[in-house]
């Protein structure tokens, strides 16, 4: 017998952005699975900030190049999946473009950071040991999870949703989301001119997420920067004005956004082989769309 | 190898949602509250429409403050509860609105919306639920906390 089912849906400012959660459950019940998401999100926001001196990630950051450093199993996770996108992807996923971020005023330097070392960081530099210990090949390694760490935020957040009992629910960190039940109808902002929508997109079980080449969308400084670097040249790639990725977990929507701003069309066997869709805005203004995803998207939005 | 679909675009976008504003109520205020001090029995107002003592069983269990910073072009309300000592309990969206379709153009347009409760004057397009793209920054958000905790956090306690 089921009980009576409402959707319920919170929103707080996570992850420098906001996080909407819903959940389709018995009330008392929806609202305690998305205060287990929020929780899970707030996790991830602590553990991965690049921000916070107390993370896994400045830890890493400052000590990893001296001796091994242990981190939280979800860390370990996030890196392991940084780590095995860069190999799948020739380099051009990489969690250690942190320098030239820096370099770029988008992320602050820390105490024994410089300028020098933008050319040596690399996710080849990172060494993942047994019992959640991650050890860093030189001192010049500096990585940032921010192109990562929100899917995964998501994916933690869907998974609280699901342990406690919810039928549905839907997590959307900034445009980078997962749902689970009832189909959503997603509307995809044109990168270009952000306040249009391009087209909307039916997702069900699964995860979307988007990439925009433009650091200010809005021209205001509401907007965070959609800072991606190509790996191969220390700053931004200019051939993709954005990219959204439909997968089936948020994690890798998130990655596989960034590797086709970088890559473009290039990046389809890599789609393939993370059963993984997109569409992407190209510089001439083209729209183009992977077979598998071309169903789902609506153009007349 | 997979033959990516191609569609020739116009140089702005080929879509335009006709709606003005997108716009979502989370919480109402009172849910707002009983969410973040569920033990709580009674509140009460310090400053009409802006602060609340949030009591249970006598003693204080917080306090709940509500604010409202503007977002992209719109006013985003939101509530921050906090401890008895004045630290941050929680912040809560509580009503999101976003100007959508390009109406937006003078303060004129935006006055309308001033001292109106729950986004009243908005029309809102009911179709859209969920946006993706270009993500936007809760920097306002911080900012407004800020804002609160040097106003509130030492005086409430």
């Amino acid at each position: 017998m089921a009980a009576a089912c409402d959707r319920i849906r919170r929103a707080r400012p996570l992850l420098g952005t906001f996080v909407e959660i819903e959940a389709a459950a018995p009330p008392h019940d929806a609202n305690a699975a998305i205060d287990a998401a929020f929780a899970a999100i707030g996790d991830v926001h602590r553990l991965m900030s690049f921000h916070d001196a107390d993370s896994d990630v400045s830890r890493l950051n400052r000590e990893a190049a001296v001796r091994p450093v242990k981190v939280h199993a979800w860390t370990f996770e996030v890196l392991g999946a940084a780590v095995e996108l860069h190999a799948a992807s020739d380099g051009a996923f990489d969690v250690a473009v942190a320098p030239a971020l820096q370099a770029m005023g988008l992320l602050p330097r820390h105490a024994g950071d410089d300028a020098e070392i933008v050319r040596l960081s690399s996710s080849d530099g990172i060494e993942l040991l047994p019992d959640n210990r991650v050890r860093f090949r030189s001192a010049g390694v500096r990585i940032d999870l921010g192109g990562i760490a929100k899917g995964f935020a998501v994916d933690r957040a869907l998974a609280a949703l699901r342990r406690f009992g919810a039928q549905g629910g839907m997590v959307n960190a900034g445009g980078d989301l997962a749902a689970f039940g009832p189909p959503q109808t997603i509307h995809v902002r044109d990168p270009r001119a952000p306040e249009h929508a391009i087209c909307s997109i039916a997702v069900r079980d699964g995860a979307l997420a988007s990439s925009a080449r433009r650091f200010d969308p809005f021209e205001s400084a509401a907007t965070s920067a959609a800072a991606i670097i190509d790996p191969a040249i220390g700053k931004p790639p200019g051939e993709v004005h954005g990219a959204t990725v439909r997968a089936p977990s948020c994690i890798i929507a998130d990655a596989l956004t960034k590797i086709i701003m970088i890559r473009g069309t290039g990046a389809a066997e890599l789609l393939e082989r993370y059963d993984a869709g997109a569409l992407l805005i190209a510089g001439d203004g083209e729209l183009q769309i992977t077979p598998n995803l071309h169903r789902a998207v609506h153009l007349a939005a | 190898m997979t033959h990516w679909i191609r569609y020739t675009l116009p140089a702005a976008a080929i879509v335009t949602v006709a709606s003005p504003a997108y716009a979502v109520q989370y919480l109402t205020l009172e849910e707002a509250q009983k969410q973040a001090f569920p033990s709580a029995t009674k509140f009460t107002e310090l400053q009409a429409g802006r602060a609340w003592k949030a009591e249970a069983g006598g003693r204080v269990a917080g306090y709940f403050i509500f604010d409202r910073v503007i977002g992209k072009h719109l006013y985003i309300d939101y509530a921050v509860a906090l401890t008895p000592n004045g630290a941050v309990h929680r912040v809560e969206i509580l009503e999101y609105r976003e100007s959508y379709g390009g109406e937006v153009r003078g303060s004129g347009w935006l006055a309308q919306f001033i001292g109106k409760t729950s986004g009243s004057a908005l029309q809102i397009n009911s179709d859209i639920r969920n946006i993706s793209g270009a993500t936007l920054s809760s920097t306002h958000i911080t900012e407004g906390v800020k804002r609160i905790l040097a106003t509130y956090g030492s005086r409430l306690r």
